[in-house]
């Protein structure tokens, strides 16, 4: 038997099988190096899995609802709301995504062009499956049959002040545009603690590597909040609509309003359901 | 050095000679010249384009390695009646062992329209040539003015024009480059052939030239009476052939802009031969991406390199770059060439030549005969 490398034993260590097993049997375009054209790489996932697992399981605690109606195969988006300064909400819903998906699927959340420009986090990123939001990337992962995770709201969903928390901002419509193009399914997410991790006090215009805004927030680290997630029933608008509706600006409306209705609808039962932000 | 003389024609009475290999491809050329059967690829030509058969060829930068390749695959195609081979160079001793009636070696400066036309009206005319194969660009990014735009451009304009007037022509094959595309974080990282070119004023001539060229052999699609085809190839690493990142590669420590490992798709020298080689199999016109079977990160392509890989800000790599360009002049990388695809990611999408040429990259770079 080959003996181990120091870093793989310590990996075994810190990465329980459960989740070795799911990252294992993560089916992936392998480009022939180890990783796919966006730069997702395995051995990258183990270790930030093995690192942020801690987040996930004992600071936030996270349970969620309905991932079983993520479909196994095929293109989908998920489409959340979006909230808690920094972007804890997007990996804690990455991961919860690999974790209670059977075969196991990997979520490739979609974020805003100015995170490709930030040293390490783009990097970072890339090799755990993110990527810039691009019409063509976006595009091209729904043609490979990937499962995508879109916040609507943008950024003015995570900039909002606490006293708006779980007030939903205006939902744009390019998710469900691709969604009619494409054929794909739209399965509404509602992610509940976010909201309360950061106590956001400003924001200051620093624009620095594209960033829109610096934010000042309260208490440095997040609070250890419980994140619940809530997975809706998979709106599927292809069985309505045709593709070249997908070039008609109401019906792309009527769609992103009954995406942010169904997205209301789980954070109200989730707001009902919970026992306190802690709880 | 383009030669004086215009036209100057090699025979294989020519004396054989030595070529003195200063790296490991150069070793495997020779042994190639001395075994003309041992090394070459033949390639077979399927795709959902429609076929044809190219009766004679004319390539352009015939003495570069990729041009060396091509003209030995269509030796090996009996069809291929007459090959006639233009390279800047005097001689070429790694064809000499073809050069005779079906093989001809032409030294010619293609800058020159008389000497074009001469070749065009004759030899081509008279061996029944219909496919041009041009590949020949300016290798070296630190030199620039109006000769190399000469070189790129317009002999690439003449060429075409005169091609449009000879009757016996039919296709205008352009070996292309990647580096047109623009990298920017909002485009998709995945390049398709409608993707944004790099025509920022700020462009340097070498990449200007070559956006500049591949524009203009666009236009003539449709509007001409060839069959127009621009292959948009993806950084081929070997020597000779202007890479980039090969220089980068050839110094023993690489430096990598801190913080950043974009993505790379990388062009072997078989699969570049054998996407021009497949794109005269064809008859239909367009443009097309041709990616390389290598998708890997920077860092790990330094590593293949069993190179010293060493981290620095990108304000810092890039005077250190230039400080290497000041100190040593035989060195040809210049990293504000690459300071987008050192941060971004960018792969060409090779979906149409998949579809139309019948081209899927096959042959993985080797990393350890390139870099030993």
């Amino acid at each position: 038997m080959a003996e181990q490398s120091i870093s793989e034993r310590v990996l075994e260590h810190i990465l329980p099988e459960a989740w070795e097993r799911q990252i294992e049997e993560l089916q992936f375009q392998d480009a022939g190096y180890g990783y796919d054209a966006f730069g997702l790489n395995k051995e990258w996932m183990r270790w930030s899995f093995a690192i942020l697992r801690p987040l996930y399981e004992t600071w936030f605690r996270t349970s969620s609802r309905g991932a079983e109606r993520i479909p196994p195969t095929g293109g989908a988006i998920l489409a959340a709301n979006h909230s808690g300064v920094l972007p804890f909400d997007g990996m804690i819903l990455y991961m919860d995504v690999l974790r209670n998906t059977h075969p196991p699927r990997i979520v490739r959340p979609v974020v805003d062009y100015f995170v490709s420009h930030l040293p390490f986090v783009s990097t970072f990123f890339s090799r755990m499956g993110v990527v810039g939001g691009s019409r063509g990337n976006v595009e091209h992962l729904l043609r490979r049959g990937e499962l995508l995770q879109l916040f609507p709201e943008g950024v003015p969903g995570i900039r909002k002040p606490f006293s708006e928390r779980y007030k939903l901002r205006p939902f744009r419509v390019g998710h469900v545009e691709m969604a009619i193009r494409y054929g794909v399914p739209v399965i509404p997410v509602a992610v509940l603690g976010a909201e309360e991790q950061f106590l956001k006090i400003a924001d200051i215009p620093f624009k620095i590597f594209g960033a829109p805004y610096l934010p000042i927030f309260f208490p440095p680290f997040p609070m250890p909040v419980h994140y619940h997630i809530y997975y809706g029933q998979p709106l599927d608008f292809s069985t309505r609509y045709k593709t070249e509706d997908a070039d008609n600006p109401q019906i792309l409306e009527q769609c992103a309003a009954e995406v942010q209705a169904s997205v209301a609808a789980l954070i109200a039962r989730g707001l009902h359901e919970r026992d306190g932000v802690f709880g | 050095m383009h030669s004086k003389h215009d036209i100057s024609v090699q025979s294989n009475t020519i004396t054989h000679q030595i070529h003195e290999a200063s790296d490991p491809s150069d070793a495997k050329e020779d042994r190639h010249a001395k075994d003309p059967s041992a090394s070459i690829r033949r390639y077979p030509h399927s795709s959902a384009g429609t076929s044809r058969i190219p009766r004679g060829v004319l390539v352009t930068g015939a003495t570069t390695p990729a041009g060396i390749e091509l003209i030995r695959s269509f030796l090996l195609e009996p069809h291929v009646e007459r090959i006639i081979a233009v390279g800047a160079e005097k001689q070429a001793p790694m064809l000499e062992p073809w050069l005779g009636e079906r093989l001809r070696y032409l030294c010619l400066d293609l800058t020159r329209e008389r000497s074009l036309r001469q070749l065009l009206f004759g030899e081509v005319a008279q061996g029944g040539v219909d496919t041009v194969i041009h590949t020949a660009s300016h290798r070296w990014a630190r030199h620039r003015g109006s000769k190399i735009h000469s070189l790129n451009v317009d002999a690439t304009r003449q060429l075409l024009q005169i091609c449009e007037q000879q009757p016996s022509i039919e296709r205008f094959i352009y070996r292309g480059f990647g580096e047109v595309y623009d990298i920017s974080a909002e485009y998709p990282l995945l390049i398709e052939e409608d993707h944004a070119l790099h025509l920022s004023p700020h462009t340097p001539q070498w990449v200007r030239d070559r956006v500049e060229a591949d524009m203009m052999v666009c236009m003539r699609m449709g509007m001409s009476r060839l069959q127009v085809v621009v292959l948009r190839c993806a950084e081929c690493v070997a020597p000779d052939t202007g890479s980039q990142l090969y220089d980068y590669l050839s110094s023993r420590v690489c430096f990598q802009p801190l913080g950043f490992d974009p993505m790379l798709n990388l062009l072997s020298l078989p699969d570049l031969t054998r996407a021009l080689f497949l794109a005269a199999h064809v008859q239909e016109q367009g443009i097309f991406n041709i990616p390389g079977k290598d998708t890997l990160p920077l860092s790990a392509v330094i590593e293949r390199s069993q190179r010293l890989h060493l981290y620095a800000p990108g304000p810092l790599v890039s005077w250190l770059y230039q400080a290497r360009s000041w100190t040593r002049r035989n060195k040809d990388f210049r990293y504000d060439l690459n300071r987008e695809r050192f941060h971004l990611s960018a792969i060409l999408d090779g979906s149409r030549a998949s579809l139309i040429l019948g081209y899927q990259p096959q042959h993985p770079i080797l990393w350890s005969d390139l870099f030993p």
